[in-house]
């Protein structure tokens, strides 16, 4: 017999592909558990900002007292308090900034666990790095409160001054994220690129902004297609193959280039068909209301009163 | 569908305002003759060779051909966004060349009369929001608020996509996006609609939709041009149908009935394989489902 089949037209197929493959023992006995790779992690990370973006937008989207708020005033307001925040010197007057924003975020109908655990799962990681040296006495000289070493005969230690500018420092960065994850997380991306749009932004970076950001979720779609497209076909493991995990990377940053290029080309022609000639024009409209004017009062009020409390606290 | 009674009037068309009023050609007149056009990419990769085509007003013309063989490319020159390496496009009776597209009024003109739905919507849905993407043509056109909020409205409420209004590109599904995309071009309300494979990769339910969506924009005035390999809905959204070879030239022309019986023909544009059967819609107006048994289709037929 021929090791091919043949099909009525004369098309051959192969042997192999009428028979099955031997496939490793179902009991699993000789298999190896593994983690998964630094590609799989990317890719699940890049998976959560997604479902992190769709969550953001749902929380924009409910009607608590600042999503209440005209963007183009929140934008205003915020930008202020992030001024008055850099200008604080106590960290008193910041616990009460702190606690404000934290109170913003209840009226606002935004789940505080998500909220307090959004601004300091990221201050340990960034603020830490920078403020941990700072406590030690041989960069900020001062009043030791706690000896860890002696070095030529001087205690060496955490000091006073050290703790109070870490302190500072930790929770101007706690006050600010806190602000600016309040603004983002109850103004709808596209009415905050409207808002910045109406404050004179030029149209074209917030054309390009609005744009990048719709795409980046169609290319991760793209990225997160092919990596598990990969990984059904592959068996075995890999877990310390850095080089072929280097290799998979660079191969789908090129497929991704390649289609983000051709799907630009496509965009801009779908925009030219409806009669782009270079110059985008903006649909969004606001208009400012009462709810808007207490706001503004309220941040004024507020400003005023966090600065000339601090004032009071001294430095 | 959202616009029953478009012939009697008895429901106000939100196409009917003011559709095809501006132009001042008659039913059958010719709006878009195409000839003796070439296009390769890179100059190298030929698309289209030597193709002669004449599309007249109210007509629905159908581009058939297997794939590669320049259907999209052709409809990207009739929509102005190519431009062929020779022969002329004249379009409402105007030569249509880059130089001319870079004339404002002209280039306005055309736009606005002419609307492409691509293939892939995620191409065509670029805008933050659905409203906005709607918006985004009669914006361009410089409309005035009142104007472009009425259409919005009017065609959110005749593709029933009234609840995606606020939605984002990436929250919606493959059948939603070809609705909204829909709409961004119907909102201008152009002459003539250009689709480029409008029932790919959409669900059965999604392109019956479809199919009864362009036999209604065609009876209320609209000329369509689609680029197809869908044989089953020829009778049902084409008069006419323009058959492309695999050398990029056009290999027959003529009414969907006869181009459909003449297996010979379609298997040698590699459009059909030996073993395909064609359901055929015939000249019904509403799409349905419908099963066969077994004897159905043990029987070869097309």
């Amino acid at each position: 017999m021929s090791d091919v089949t043949v099909r009525a037209e004369e098309v051959p197929t192969p042997q192999w592909l009428v028979t099955g493959e031997l496939a490793l023992c179902p009991c699993g006995c000789i298999g190896k558990r593994k983690k998964g790779s630094f590609v799989e992690k990317t890719l699940s990370g890049a998976v959560g900002v997604m479902r992190n973006a769709m969550f953001g937008e749902d929380v924009a989207q409910q009607h608590g007292f600042l999503q209440r708020v005209d963007p183009r005033v929140k934008i205003v307001a915020f930008l202020g308090l992030l001024i008055v925040t850099a200008f604080v010197r106590n960290i008193p007057t910041l616990v009460v900034l702190y606690a404000a924003t934290v109170v913003l975020a209840i009226v606002s109908a935004l789940p505080v666990g998500f909220f307090v655990k959004r601004v300091w799962l990221f201050i340990p990681i960034f603020t830490g790095i920078i403020v941990i040296p700072a406590m030690f006495s041989f960069i900020t000289p001062g009043t030791i409160v706690l000896p860890l070493w002696h070095w030529n005969g001087s205690p060496v230690g955490i000091t006073e001054q050290g703790l109070t500018s870490a302190g500072l420092l930790v929770m101007r960065v706690a006050t600010s994220v806190s602000l600016v994850v309040l603004l983002t997380l109850t103004t709808p991306w596209t009415k905050l690129l409207a808002g910045l749009r109406a404050l004179a932004v030029p149209r074209i970076f917030i054309l390009i902004i609005g744009m990048a950001y719709r795409y980046i979720f169609l290319l991760l779609n793209s990225v997160t297609d092919m990596y598990t497209s990969r990984k059904a076909r592959t068996v075995g493991n890999q877990r310390n193959d850095y080089k072929e995990g280097q290799r998979v990377v660079g191969a789908t940053a090129g497929a991704l280039f390649g289609k983000a290029h051709a799907l630009s080309e496509e965009v801009h022609m779908a925009m030219v068909s409806r009669g782009y000639a270079g110059d985008a024009k903006s649909y969004a409209a606001f208009t400012v209301g009462a709810i808007d004017v207490l706001f503004v009062v309220g941040c004024v009020v507020a400003a005023a009163l966090v600065l000339g409390g601090d004032r009071l606290l001294g430095v | 569908m959202a616009f029953d009674g478009v012939d009697s009037g008895a429901v106000a068309h939100p196409l009917g305002e003011d559709a095809s009023s501006t132009s001042e050609l008659a039913p059958g007149d010719p709006l878009f003759v195409v000839e003796g056009l070439r296009y390769a990419y890179l100059e190298r990769f030929p698309a289209l060779d030597d193709v002669d085509l004449e599309v007249r007003k109210g007509e629905k013309v159908a581009l058939l051909g297997a794939n590669g063989c320049g259907k999209s490319t052709l409809l990207k020159i009739l929509d102005g966004l190519l431009f062929p390496d020779a022969g002329t496009f004249t379009a409402f009776g105007e030569q249509v060349t880059e130089d001319n597209l870079e004339d404002e009024q002209f280039a306005m003109g055309f736009r606005s009369r002419v609307g492409f739905i691509f293939q892939n919507s995620d191409a065509q849905v670029f805008s933050p929001t659905v409203r906005e993407e709607i918006a985004f043509g009669p914006l361009q056109m410089g409309w005035p608020r009142e104007k472009i909020d009425r259409r919005i409205g009017d065609v959110l409420r005749m593709l029933e996509i009234e609840p995606l209004a606020e939605r984002a590109p990436f929250q919606l599904s493959g059948g939603e996006k070809k609705r909204v995309a829909i709409a961004s071009v119907l909102v201008m309300n152009p002459e003539v609609l250009l689709f480029d494979e409008p029932t790919a990769a959409l669900d059965p339910r999604t392109q019956a939709w479809l199919v009864e969506l362009i036999i209604e924009l065609n009876r209320a005035g609209k000329t369509i041009v689609m680029a197809t390999h869908d044989l089953d809905i020829l009778d049902a959204v084409a008069d006419r149908c323009v058959v492309f070879s695999e050398d990029h030239r056009v290999a027959a022309e003529g009414s969907p009935a006869t181009l459909l019986h003449d297996r010979e023909l379609l298997l040698r544009v590699n459009l059909i394989h030996d073993h395909t059967h064609v359901h055929r819609l015939g000249n019904v107006e509403e799409a349905h489902e419908h099963e066969h048994d077994a004897a159905h289709h043990a029987s070869q037929h097309v």
